[in-house]
């Protein structure tokens, strides 16, 4: 097994750019690949890694992410790791790599393509030319440049015209635990190209060994034709001590209704940017996100909705529930373009604080140039409310109890947006166990 | 089984009740009458361990403890129950989440085995039916979204289900129509029992119709000036408050 390993340090924009990566790196042979690769490297040494001064990132210090030394893997180790059990089909990734051996496809049906974005540079790159690095927003921030110019792997689905992917897909991506005293980081790439009329369920599972330090760099890309149904959870389960930088680009034609669902339960500094772009008539997307903030820990969400057509819906909703000296951000950005008449557009986004050293900063920004449109927004920032908390106490229901029960009920208005029956149970079980251990009980 | 004796408190610092006395004894209803702003809510608010209403003055003895020092929740599982003026709406908790860990919070504060999902769906389904409501409220979030009449309902129903010992209901009769109030006056009479005391608060005599009371009391500028039987409640109706508050002017 080859373990050609990169040192980076992360403040360093000079010692990102390892000279051999790039032929070390999946689709050594593939031109347009290798001219995504050089032209995010230029970039990336143009704006580098994003600081506070910049806008965007103005509420997330990265000091603790850019003092660390990363190691990156360009080839597959091929470690042991233990896997939560699963009877799902399931791609399993480790440290960014694919591990067949791990892996569980299931059979799909003729014509749908489920692999590792490697297999198909190897394979049959030309399907995936037409799309790749096709969502990415026009100037990406530093992150997402250096995931095109490094990524190892990744996850790619490919629907034609029809196909109905019957079964959940799952895809989970492991951190392990560095051997030596560096810190891991993986660079994952995934692709869903969904075609017309045709409809997914994906999971997107990120999780990391006990006590792990690494930085989790995660890209998906959806492609949601017309009339297509996509419906994209994404689960954060990192170690307590990680970073996990991760972004979703949406894509979508007439008719096609995508559901990004975005749970931020674990790590110590995650960044989510959940882009979409609605083009076609009839579009629908809706974001769900929920954070679960405690000890130190700090969730920034940044979500972008571009109305370019008429006839299209957005519904957002997005709440967070902050102990001890958690933080969240949310930034939630609508851009209604001046021919996207009758628009739809609807964001909410409420932060429940549980502890006075808890932060939350919301920011709506609603850019709307069309004039026969409806939007609307609200944010909110507050403790449990009083009156709630002794209606419960008077049916004889204990102060943490109640406490734990309607903290349950604002996250659940999030959980029961969940279609997906497993994952709305296994998100009542940890949070419900988080909470107050007996509160399942009472559910 | 309830001695209040002198009871002074204040709510948020404004003195309301000034020097209460009321002895209710199980299997009674007593109930409160009196005008806006005479102290009929803050009676029961304090009883049931509202926040921010403080006993400046007097005891109130409940099976021969000393109330003040429980909490809210210890109150409740002492046999207390308030059925509120104004509901509240709590959206993501169901009327059956919230009922089972109200029973069997209340059930371990005694000692007792949880009630199992077979027992609770039974009793649920059985005390539905004396409020005459209908199985989908059960599973809505409690109060979300609910008329008037269906959370005083909801109000009763969970009485039922608790099973108090002393329950106190807060102008439960305010914004009913007539039918909703049978319903609700038939599901309070259905608790009558020689084991269990009720008071009664409101402002309208026409409850009364329904719930017969044993004592009538008149509250006035936070103390009770005048106590009868039934009676006194259709001389109320006949004579309105003025009369009464006339009549303890010129005595004081």
């Amino acid at each position: 097994m080859v373990n050609s390993a990169i040192n980076i340090a992360a403040d360093s924009v000079d010692s990102w750019l390892g000279e051999h990566a790039n032929t070390a790196l999946p689709g050594g042979g593939v031109p347009w690949l290798q001219a995504q690769r050089s032209a995010a490297l230029a970039q990336f040494e143009q704006v580098g890694l994003p600081g506070v001064r910049d806008e965007q990132w103005r509420y997330t210090n990265l000091r603790a992410l850019k003092s660390k030394l990363y190691t990156l893997n360009t080839a597959n180790p091929g470690q042991d790791v233990s896997l939560p059990d699963s009877e799902a089909n399931r791609l399993v990734f480790v440290d960014g790599h694919y591990r067949a051996d791990l892996s569980s496809p299931g059979t799909v049906a003729e014509g749908i393509i489920v692999g590792s974005l490697g297999m198909l540079l190897d394979q049959q790159a030309e399907v995936l030319e037409p799309w790749f690095g096709g969502c990415l927003p026009a100037e990406p921030h530093g992150f997402t440049a250096l995931n095109t110019a490094y990524c190892q792997d990744g996850f790619v689905l490919v629907l034609p015209s029809n196909a109905v992917l019957e079964e959940v897909l799952e895809v989970l991506f492991v951190s392990s635990s560095a051997q030596d005293s560096t810190n891991r980081i993986s660079h994952s790439r995934n692709l869903v190209v969904a075609g017309a009329n045709s409809q997914c369920r994906i999971v997107e599972r990120h999780i990391g060994a006990d006590g792990a330090v690494y930085l989790n760099n995660s890209v998906t890309e959806i492609h949601a034709a017309d009339n297509a149904h996509v419906d994209h959870y994404k689960l954060q389960q990192e170690a307590e001590e990680a970073f996990h930088m991760g972004a979703v680009f949406i894509k979508q034609g007439g008719h096609a209704t995508v559901k990004s669902h975005n749970i931020a339960l674990s790590g110590l500094v995650t960044r989510n940017d959940i882009n979409c772009y609605l083009l076609g008539q009839g579009g629908h997307v809706e974001m769900n996100g929920l954070v679960i903030g405690h000890g130190r820990r700090h969730v920034d969400n940044h979500t972008e909705v571009n109305h370019a057509v008429p006839h299209c819906t957005s519904d957002e909703y997005y709440k967070s529930i902050l102990d001890d000296h958690s933080r969240s951000v949310f930034r939630g950005r609508i851009i209604v373009a001046q021919d996207a008449q009758q628009t739809n557009a609807d964001q909410q986004n409420n932060n429940l604080l549980l502890s006075k050293d808890a932060e939350a900063d919301t920011k709506p920004q609603l850019e709307i140039y069309a004039d026969d449109v409806k939007c609307s927004h609200g944010a909110t920032v507050g403790q449990l409310d009083p009156k709630s908390m002794f209606y419960l106490r008077s049916r004889g229901i204990d102060a943490a109890s109640a406490k734990a029960l309607l903290t349950f009920a604002f996250a659940n208005e999030v959980i029961e947006r969940i279609q997906l029956e497993s994952i709305r149970q296994e998100l009542t079980h940890i949070i419900a166990g988080h909470l107050l251990s007996g509160l399942e009980e009472l559910l | 089984m309830l001695k209040v004796t002198d009871l002074h408190v204040s709510v948020f610092g404004t003195p309301i009740l000034k020097g209460l006395n009321l002895e209710v004894k199980a299997g009674e209803v007593h109930a409160i009458m009196g005008p806006n702003g005479s102290g009929k809510s803050t009676l029961s608010n304090v009883v049931a361990g509202r926040e921010g209403y403080e006993v400046t003055q007097g005891s109130i003895e409940y099976m021969g403890k000393d109330l003040t020092e429980l909490e809210p929740d210890e109150r409740a599982c002492e046999g207390i129950f308030l059925a509120f003026q104004y509901p509240v709406e709590i959206p993501g908790v169901s009327n059956m989440a919230m009922l089972k860990a109200a029973l069997n919070s209340i059930r371990k504060y005694r000692g007792e085995a949880e009630i199992t999902a077979g027992e609770f769906l039974k009793m649920i389904k059985q005390k539905a039916e004396l409020v005459e409501m209908k199985q989908e409220f059960l599973k809505r979030s409690v109060n979300a979204g609910f008329s008037g009449g269906e959370k005083k309902r909801n109000e009763i129903l969970q009485m039922a289900m608790l099973e108090p010992t002393l329950a106190l209901l807060d102008e439960t009769d305010s914004g009913l129509d007539i039918d909703a109030l049978k319903t609700v006056s038939d599901g309070v009479n259905a608790l009558r029992s020689p084991e269990r005391a009720m008071i009664v608060v409101t402002h309208y005599q026409r409850l009364l119709e329904y719930i017969v009371p044993d004592q009538v009391h008149v509250l006035a500028d936070g103390k009770i000036v005048k106590s009868g039987d039934k009676s006194l409640a259709l001389e109320l109706e006949e004579k309105g408050y003025g009369w009464i508050e006339n009549e303890f002017q010129e005595a004081s």
